[in-house]
């Protein structure tokens, strides 16, 4: 109880000395005004509170499946068994406490900080619209409880797959291939064994049926998960940094992040799990869109625009491993760091999304997700650049700064609403609607490579004026 | 021309004065140490140099290079070594050495970087991940990254750190050959030790004031540990008391 103690006021001096106290406990309140008025615009445009319910439960899954990802991170963190220690969740050499009961004390303190800063004001900003919608009390309590156990499914689920992944690729690939084959047939419906099911039908038996993959879940992470501590010495045989140069447009900066992140947990399959949730999510809630509403929305611009979107994960997946300041020791310059960025980041987005909207063909018609190919990589351009802009290599400060994440929300929402607008209006208007999803996109990316341009200058100077 | 010359140079991060009024010269061929005690300005004076870090007054000259107009000038003719920095933990120290001769554009940097594994014995460890190697391989490839490109002055903040008695030894002499060739160091320590070894002057730096000059060879043993804790404790006197600054 101490260690966990510790760990949350560690976690709060984190993020309030990072961005000031002030910052840090307006991101409650921030996420409550955004949720309250998004829910209130959907309302007007006429989606049932079901929809929208739907709709939280799978941005809260994504979330969790996002948050336990983290895993990969923290393996990589374990492994440098003889560089810094910095947060109590590594100090497993120092401290008489197993990695094991740290990862499981650390895992319960993210659930906590999640629910407590995120969902809780989630559920608040939803509160008004469901009142007024005819929602009892009983229910919105029920609606947080499914959150915060959706948002432990998802974060638990990705770190026993993250550990399984420690353990044997075999076995992980497995696990994919059999969710991947019941996905596809919806047999069994996997929607049932989630906290969403009991939301929907409040019962002991859709109870049970929730909570098992939770525990299941929660057990399996740490007892999967191998830090890799004081483990094998790899040696790299082949030349791979001069071998990834001599692909167009691939210079020194550029081939470092991609070997980091090929090299790193996860390797290059993290970025395809980060998209491919993205992808998942995106399927289903097509799916609700036209069983609520009965619209015939767009997959090719719905897919090329949220796929688009998620490659914010893989611009954090190419700046992992950086740490700023030591670009300022080279005289190559921040802006050439960032074109560096840019480039590793499309490298690694561009393919993997492309493979997620050819995987969307089995599923909706080749014509309709042709416009995809076009909005995807262009999306993905907008979203490094403006994510360069905003966060220069530090993209995961954007969590828990309320300016920042308003900022960058901002950004997002300025290409993601007139996108899902044209996705929406494809069924009456095709034509239209692909031909206007395009110019968006292709505004977007010019807007983007503005700001990678004017990453570099920025950074460079706040980096050379910031405090140490 | 001096390698190094700094006129009043300060830096505020806040209300903490972490560097005031840094009046200083370093000749080229010269081993100058920066000798202080933990945060007395040493690093932050390095960064400033090297164009990391924008002073909040004062000019300086590196090469002949204003460092805060001409900073990638700078960052292109001098080597840096910080302090508490690593090779990437996911590029081995070959692919790492070839990274920074692409940045520095170093043209054979193949050769070079046989030339500094051999020096620096770490031959055997070039095609090994970074992430898997001691602190000591760490660092004797953090200063092979220094000399790579054969820079005319170089910046280093504790060069011996985790090399062990032998290593250290052979670094010393490196440094030391390296000045022999007409080239300049800036070396920041707080060992005692390592100053007077190897420098040719040495500089004491305390609450960010340059407080003293010596050259330790003109010094008697322990003369330069007597004068750095009189001038440490002076300059860590209460307000109100005057500093004596002894520039021989």
């Amino acid at each position: 109880m101490k260690l966990f103690r510790r760990m949350l006021v560690e976690e709060y001096r984190l993020h309030s000395r990072l961005f000031g106290s002030t910052r840090f406990l307006a991101f409650p309140l921030f996420v409550a005004v955004v949720v309250g008025a998004g829910v209130s615009l959907l309302r007007l445009t006429g989606t049932e509170l079901s929809a929208v319910v739907a709709g939280l439960h799978a941005l809260v899954a994504f979330f969790g499946l996002q948050v336990g990802t983290l895993g990969l991170v923290g393996r990589d963190a374990m492994r440098d068994v003889l560089g810094d220690t910095t947060l109590l969740v590594f100090s497993a050499r120092t401290l008489p406490v197993s990695w094991r009961r740290l990862l499981a004390t650390f895992l319960l303190k993210d659930l906590v900080y999640y629910a407590a800063f995120f969902l809780t004001p989630l559920v608040l900003g939803f509160v008004p619209v469901a009142l007024i919608g005819g929602f009892q009390p009983a229910q919105v309590a029920l609606l947080w409880l499914t959150l915060v156990a959706t948002f432990a499914l998802g974060a638990a689920s990705s770190l026993a797959l993250v550990g399984l992944g420690t353990r044997s690729t075999g076995g992980l690939l497995a696990v994919v291939a059999v969710f991947v084959a019941v996905a596809v047939a919806r047999t069994p419906d996997v929607v049932t064994a989630t906290p969403y099911a009991f939301y929907a039908d409040p019962s002991p038996t859709t109870a049970v049926t929730a909570a098992v993959p939770i525990a299941v879940a929660s057990v399996l992470g740490p007892l999967l998960f191998e830090p890799a501590t004081g483990g094998s010495t790899r040696r790299i045989r082949t030349d791979r940094y001069r071998t990834l140069q001599r692909l167009p447009g691939v210079d020194g900066l550029t081939a470092r992040p991609l070997l980091e992140v090929a090299r790193s947990s996860g390797s290059v399959w993290k970025v395809a799990f980060s998209l491919g949730v993205l992808f998942a999510v995106t399927a289903l809630l097509l799916d609700r869109i036209v069983a609520a509403t009965g619209l015939a929305p767009s997959a090719g611009i719905a897919f090329g625009a949220l796929l688009g979107l998620g490659t914010f994960t893989t611009y954090n997946w190419a700046t992992q491993f950086d740490d700023p300041r030591e670009y300022l020791r080279y005289p190559a310059g921040m802006a050439a760091v960032f074109r560096a960025k840019f480039r590793a980041h499309l490298v690694l987005a561009v393919p993997t999304g492309l493979a997620y909207l050819a995987l969307a063909a089995l599923w909706y018609p080749v014509g309709e997700l042709l416009v995809g190919l076009l909005v995807f990589p262009l999306v993905a351009v907008y979203v490094a650049g403006l994510t360069a802009y905003l966060t220069g290599l530090s993209p995961n400060e954007l969590l828990f700064d309320t300016l920042l994440f308003a900022g960058f929300g901002a950004g997002l929402a300025v290409l993601a609403v007139p996108l899902l607008v044209a996705a929406l209006a494809a069924g009456t208007a095709p034509v239209f609607a692909n031909a206007a999803a395009v110019a968006i996109a292709v505004v977007c990316a010019v807007v983007g490579v503005a700001l990678a341009h004017r990453a570099g200058p920025r950074w460079e100077r706040r980096l050379r004026d910031v405090e140490p | 021309m001096p390698a190094v010359e700094t006129a009043g140079l300060t830096k505020r991060f806040g209300d903490v004065v972490a560097l005031d009024d840094l009046t200083c010269s370093v000749p080229e061929g010269e081993l100058f140490g920066l000798l202080g005690p933990n945060g007395s300005g040493k690093t932050t004076t390095i960064e400033i140099l090297t164009g990391q870090r924008t002073p909040t007054a004062g000019t300086a000259s590196v090469l002949g290079h204003d460092p805060v107009a001409e900073p990638l000038a700078v960052r292109r003719d001098v080597g840096i070594l910080p302090e508490r920095e690593d090779p990437p933990s996911f590029l081995t120290p070959r692919e790492y050495l070839q990274f920074v001769g692409d940045v520095r554009d170093v043209r054979d940097v193949d050769d070079r970087i046989e030339e500094w594994a051999r020096k620096l014995e770490f031959r055997g460890i070039l095609d090994t991940l970074a992430g898997d190697l001691s602190e000591g391989e760490r660092q004797r490839v953090m200063l092979s990254q220094t000399f790579v490109h054969e820079p005319d002055l170089v910046f280093i903040d504790e060069p011996l750190v985790n090399l062990d008695p032998m290593m250290q030894e052979e670094v010393k002499r490196i440094l030391e050959a390296y000045c022999e060739a007409g080239n300049t160091l800036f070396l920041s320590t707080h060992f005692m030790a390592v100053a007077e070894e190897l420098c040719t002057r040495v500089g004491i730096i305390a609450d960010g004031r340059l407080v003293a000059e010596r050259d330790p060879r003109t010094l008697e043993e322990g003369a330069l540990l007597e004068t750095f804790v009189s001038e440490v404790e002076g300059a860590e006197a209460p307000a109100g008391q005057p500093v004596e600054v002894g520039n021989e």
